[in-house]
Parts: structure tokens; C-alpha cells; sequence
């Protein structure tokens, strides 16, 4: 099984790099013909990646949420399910390519680097654990997908403004789809961080002894979680729409970066385990 | 196959020779009850602002081009124009060209729908006055189905060609639903008219029309069932609009930067797309710096334009090989409606049929019996085709006219004998 687990982390990333490829092509040819092909592709990388995280949970004896590099390969896999999600509700093409390059990125640092860790300490076997950060990555992948439509949402915007009709203006969709897509994915996102953190302040507290309110991470986290419900609610009360909201949503998705850098490779906290 | 074209169009002749041989449908009929008269006994006559063609099958060998271009040079008497305007066609060719301008490739604007609907229109009015017949019914069917294949199969047709579609265009590119946005035109001019009417098919919330002669705008708007803005009242209510599109000929600006940034406030910042297809313009070009505001002229319109022209040309490969295979589709039933191998495929049907029966049959028979049945059955089946088969072989020495086509083509349809070969085949 060991071998197996080695052969398909060597694979994923090549998986994550063809279908981008075919993401891509499409997005420069726009044949109708490729369509189903490219849905085909993301499908078949989806379910080895889904293979390839539960040979590892039974492997290895735990969830692969214990460090960083375990933590890159969830990311992926939830970005890139979160984005078929999108793409076969709303039939919304021509984004994929933007999303897709997020996986190849992260699955490719993980496979990289990712070790046959078979000692865990105990408490990153707890099930509380395991919905706590499932449902942090989640959030996570909500706004990195929010972000990227935000992103997408501007070079269109500011396309258009300068009479720029080439292959941004071609292909994606139109500015109110876009900004719907990263205000939906931010919600999805908010809601899940939102469990993530009422999990974290119940059943921290008793499983770390050290725990303490000003660990980074918490700060972090509470200060995107801030700066989400703020662009959410301003959107619900009818005062922010369009750029500015999408701006919001990158800010928010730049401060998670930062926070997740600094809290993980700088500080030292309890939320430090490796 | 005896298939005449003549064609006097926008690659041959300026516009004022189109014009002059341009024919309106009230002069169609007329013309078309002249060609019969002089031995045109089926054909097509389309005539666009672009194109006056004659398709024709003479009942006589001795028909060429020339007599064409004269019959239509004696109804619609033009001077300058010479035998060098015409482009001339027959047989497969002139299929071929029929085809490429139902496709719309042969268009002044490459992939023009329009065009595809002016064939169609014609083929109705050859159809009403019997000018269609056997042949060009299938020459018809063939170019409706071309037609629509190149619609369907490439994107011959995709995109805004012209400046008013290009607006519509790209205010589909900022709204997702244009159900739920208002719009203003300003100036009901003919651009301004295509633009309303575009919005207006585009399914357009609310529309409403403004222009300095109020009957104008009233008429437009009756068309549309639009609401009508009184010009001097204008300017106070443009925030409530979504998308305005102006094209007047007002020789000042219509609308500055101070009132769109007015408008904007009152719209919180809601989007507002301007466009001005004028010339000279009616908006300030000073509002595209405006923050939510989109400001496109002719010139970035025009942009759009080229670049789904430059599209559309691509196409046409895609268009030609569409077009080849139904014309061999085309050619091969043609072809069989040649009398021998009509007269062995009619006796093929007639003999399975027999052979058929009898070898369902003939237990019921002595073994004696059997082989009279054999001889009676074929007796019978000769005699059914005796005389069908004489007047086909005669038909077609006597005239090479396509008579005998005709009569081959009834009488494999009425047998379905074509159908039958095509499903053995598949």
C-alpha cells in the first residue's frame, strides 16, 4: 500500500498539471468539443486525489491534517472539488484555468515534501480536531476561490473600461456572474471558518493546556473572519457592491496568506506542531 | 445537370448598378411569369440591396447565361451595366454558390443571418408561383439544410457585427440579466431605432425612449412598448436607467461628466453602462474616468466589430466543407435519377417483393405448383413494369431536358426506392 501511496503522490501533481493544460487550451480555443473533455480530466484527478488521502488515513493511521504539507494536499482536493461544484451548477466555464493552477500549486509543494509520518501526537487523533480543521481549510478554499473571482472580477472590470476586448473579455463571464461567484464562495467560506472557530474556542481550551487568546493564528483567523462578516454584511444591507467588495474579499484572502505564514513558520504557539 | 446562374452583386458591381436591378417582390412575380414565357421552366430569383441572382433550368439546350442576363436587363432597363458585372454559373457551380450565399459566406458581412432568411423568402415566392419544381425543390431543401448546418455547427453567425449589436453585446458582458435592468435610448434615428429594437429582443426590464421630435419617439416607443422621456426632461432622470445608449445628431454634447457623476450619486454608485454610437459624440468622453461607469463610443464598438468579423472569416473553412458535402449529397441523388440505373433499382424492388412473397407462399403449393407460381409472379411483375420502364428509356433519349429526371425522381419517391438504398447502405 506504501508504494501505492508513493506512485500516486508522484502522479497527482502531473494529474493537476494536464488538466490545467486542457483547462487552459480550451480557455484559448473555446471548442465546444472540449467541454466534457476537460470536466472528464478534473473528474479523474478529483478521484485519485480522493484515493490517494484515504490509503493515507489508513496508512498511516490518521487524517492527513497533522502538518503543513499534509494540510496542502486537503487544500487542494477542496479547491478543486469546490470548484467542479461550481462548474457544473452554475455551467460557468472559462474560469477553470485560474482556479486549477491553486491545486497544481499546492499538491505539488506537498508532494514534494510531504513524509510518511506514523507517529502523530494524541491529540491530532481527536475527531473534534478533524472537524475543526476540515472545516478551517474549507473556509480557507471558499475564499481562495472568492479571491480568485474578485481577481478575475477586476482584470474584467478594468478590461473593459480601457476597450481591452481580447481573450479576458472573451471567455469569462460577465461582472455581475463574477462578483456573485466570489461573494457566494466568501459565504460558503465565512460559514465554515465560522465552525472552525466555534469548535476551536469550545475544545481548545481543554486539549492544549498552553492555549492562549493572543496565539497568532486565533488572531489571524479572527481578523479575516472580521473582515469577511463586515464585506458580507455591508453587501446584505445593499451599501458595498462591486469593486469594492471584491477588493474586500482579496484583502481578506491576502491576510489569511499572511496570517497562515507567520502564525506557522515564524511563531511558536500551541497551534505549532511540527 | 442544366442548372443556369446569373449574379450581379457586391463583390461585381458599385451600388448604383445593384440598385438599378434590384427587384422588389411585387416585380419578383412578374419577372418570374416573364422567365416561364421564355422557357424557363423552374428556378429561384432572390434579390437583396446586395444581390440580384437568377437560378434557372431551361426547357431548351439552347438557354446560356446570356439569355438570363438579357431577360433581366429587358425587365429592369439600366444603363453601364455590362456582361463584366455578372458572375455566371451552371450545373454543380451554381448549386455551390446557391449554398454559400444561404450560408451567408458570400455576404458583405461574412455570416449575415439575414441573408439566410431573404433565400428562404424567395424559395416561398418560387413555390407560390410555381416556379419550383421537382429539381429545385431539392436545391432548396439542400440550401435550407446547408443553411442551417452552418449556423448550428460553426460559429459562421456568432458574434455582433454591426456597431448597435456590438453595444448590446457588451452591456451583456457587465449585466448577467438584462430582465432586471433599465435602459434609455436617446435619439430614434435608424441607429437608435436597431438599438432599441435590439435591447428590446434582448429582453430588456424596462426601455425608454427619448427624442427631440416627440412623434418620433412616440411611434418608436409604440413599436417597442417602450415609455417615452420628454427631450428637455432627459437629463433629471438618466440615474434611473442602467444602460444608455445615445445617437442623435445633436452637434453639442448631450450629457457632461458633471450630470453622469450627478446621476451616479443618486444611483449609489450603481454600474452605469453609456454608450454613444453619435457622430458628432453626445456624451463626454471625460465620463469613462468616472469610477462604475463604462463609457463606450464608435470606436470601441468598432473594435468589437472587427476582431467577431475576423471570427467569422475563420469560419468559412469549417462553412466550405459543410457546403461540399452536401453538394455531393446533392450530386449523388441527382445522378440517380439517371434512367438505367432507375429502371434496374425499380425492378430490383419490384423483384425482392415478388421473391419475398413467394418464398413465404409457396409451402402452400404442390411441388408442381411451385414452379408456376415462380413463372406467373415474374409474368406479372413485367408486365406491371413494362410500360414504365419504356416511357423512362424514351424520356430520357427524347430531351435531356431533365424530364426525365423528374419523372425518375417521382417514381423513386413514391417507391421510396432512394431511402431504401440509403438504410441497406448505413
Amino acid at each position: 500500500m506504501i508504494s501505492g501511496i508513493h506512485t500516486i503522490n508522484i502522479l497527482l501533481p502531473i494529474f493537476y498539471f494536464l488538466t490545467l493544460v486542457v483547462y487552459f487550451y480550451d480557455f484559448l480555443r473555446g471548442e465546444k468539443k472540449l467541454v466534457n473533455v476537460k470536466r472528464v480530466f478534473l473528474f479523474i484527478t478529483l478521484f485519485l486525489h480522493l484515493i490517494y488521502i484515504v490509503l493515507r488515513t489508513i496508512a498511516f493511521d490518521h487524517p492527513p491534517i497533522t502538518n503543513v504539507f499534509e494540510i496542502f494536499t486537503i487544500l487542494a482536493i477542496t479547491i478543486s472539488f469546490s470548484y467542479f461544484l461550481v462548474e457544473l451548477i452554475s455551467d460557468i466555464r472559462g474560469t477553470g484555468p485560474f482556479i486549477i493552477i491553486l491545486p497544481l500549486i499546492f499538491q505539488l509543494i506537498s508532494s514534494l515534501f510531504i513524509q510518511d509520518l506514523t507517529e502523530v501526537k494524541d491529540v491530532l487523533r481527536s475527531n473534534l480536531l478533524g472537524i475543526h480543521v476540515i472545516s478551517a481549510l474549507l473556509g480557507y478554499s471558499g475564499f481562495t476561490i472568492s479571491a480568485v473571482y474578485g481577481f478575475l472580477y477586476l482584470v474584467l472590470f478594468k478590461d473593459i473600461k480601457l476597450n481591452k476586448f481580447g481573450l479576458i473579455f472573451n471567455r469569462l463571464p460577465n461582472l455581475e456572474v463574477l462578483e456573485r461567484l466570489s461573494f457566494y464562495s466568501a459565504i460558503i467560506g465565512f460559514i465554515a471558518l465560522t465552525i472552525a472557530i466555534i469548535i476551536g474556542i469550545i475544545w481548545l481550551p481543554i486539549a492544549f493546556p498552553r492555549f492562549s487568546y493572543l496565539d497568532p493564528k486565533l488572531i489571524g483567523s479572527t481578523l479575516v473572519w472580521l473582515l469577511y462578516a463586515i464585506g458580507i454584511t455591508s453587501k446584505v444591507l445593499g451599501n458595498w457592491r462591486g469593486k469594492r467588495l471584491v477588493l474586500l474579499s482579496i484583502s481578506g484572502f491576502i491576510v489569511a496568506i499572511i496570517s497562515t505564514i507567520l502564525s506557522n513558520f515564524l511563531a511558536h504557539s500551541f497551534h505549532s506542531f511540527y | 445537370m442544366n442548372l443556369i446562374a446569373i449574379s450581379i452583386n457586391h463583390r461585381t458591381a458599385p451600388v448604383d448598378l445593384r440598385e438599378a436591378v434590384y427587384l422588389k417582390e411585387d416585380e419578383i412575380r412578374p419577372f418570374i411569369n416573364l422567365a416561364k414565357e421564355n422557357q424557363i421552366k423552374e428556378g429561384l430569383i432572390l434579390s437583396t440591396c446586395n444581390r440580384t441572382e437568377i437560378f434557372g433550368i431551361p426547357s431548351s439546350n439552347d438557354a446560356n447565361h446570356e439569355k438570363f442576363q438579357s431577360l433581366l436587363l429587358n425587365f429592369k432597363p439600366a444603363q453601364n451595366i455590362t456582361e463584366q458585372h455578372f458572375q455566371k454559373y451552371v450545373s454543380r457551380d451554381a448549386i455551390r454558390h446557391l449554398f454559400c450565399v444561404a450560408t451567408g459566406i458570400d455576404s458583405l458581412l461574412v455570416g449575415d443571418n439575414q441573408v439566410f432568411k431573404q433565400v428562404k423568402d424567395s424559395f416561398q415566392i418560387a413555390e407560390e408561383t410555381n416556379f419550383a419544381g421537382y429539381i429545385m425543390h431539392r436545391i432548396f431543401d439542400a440550401a435550407i439544410r446547408t443553411g442551417k448546418r452552418a449556423i448550428s455547427e460553426t460559429s459562421i453567425s456568432g458574434g455582433a457585427v454591426t456597431v448597435s449589436y456590438a453595444a448590446v453585446q457588451l452591456t451583456e458582458k457587465i449585466f448577467s440579466n438584462l430582465s432586471k435592468k433599465s435602459a434609455l435610448v436617446i435619439g430614434t434615428g435608424e441607429t437608435g431605432e436597431i438599438a432599441a429594437k435590439h435591447l428590446s429582443e434582448k429582453g430588456i426590464g424596462s426601455l425608454a425612449v427619448t427624442n427631440r421630435t416627440h412623434e418620433k419617439a412616440d411611434k418608436l416607443a409604440l413599436k417597442l412598448n417602450a415609455k417615452v422621456i420628454p427631450f428637455s426632461e432627459f437629463k433629471d432622470s438618466i440615474y434611473k436607467f442602467d444602460i444608455i445608449i445615445s445617437a442623435t445628431a445633436s452637434p453639442e454634447i448631450l450629457l457632461s461628466k458633471d450630470d453622469v457623476k450627478a446621476a451616479l450619486k443618486k444611483r449609489s454608485n450603481n454600474p452605469m453602462i453609456l454608450v454613444d454610437i453619435a457622430i458628432p459624440r453626445d456624451i463626454d468622453p471625460e465620463t469613462r474616468k468616472i469610477d462604475y461607469v463604462f463609457y463606450h463610443d464608435l470606436d470601441s464598438l468598432n473594435i468589437i466589430v472587427e476582431q467577431n468579423l475576423t471570427k467569422r472569416k475563420s469560419e468559412i473553412p469549417k462553412v466550405e466543407k459543410i457546403i461540399e458535402e452536401e453538394l455531393d449529397n446533392f450530386v449523388e441523388w441527382y445522378n440517380s435519377l439517371q434512367a438505367a440505373p432507375a429502371i434496374k433499382d425499380l425492378r430490383d424492388f419490384f423483384e425482392e417483393i415478388r421473391n419475398e412473397e413467394v418464398e413465404r407462399n409457396k409451402n402452400k403449393f404442390s411441388s408442381e405448383d411451385q414452379e408456376k407460381l415462380d413463372i406467373v409472379t415474374k409474368r406479372i411483375i413485367n408486365k406491371i413494369l413494362h410500360h414504365p420502364t419504356i416511357e423512362l428509356r424514351k424520356a430520357d433519349d427524347s430531351t435531356g431536358s431533365g424530364d426525365s429526371a423528374t419523372k425518375i425522381g417521382i417514381i423513386r419517391d413514391l417507391f421510396g426506392i432512394n431511402s431504401r438504398k440509403k438504410s441497406e447502405k448505413d
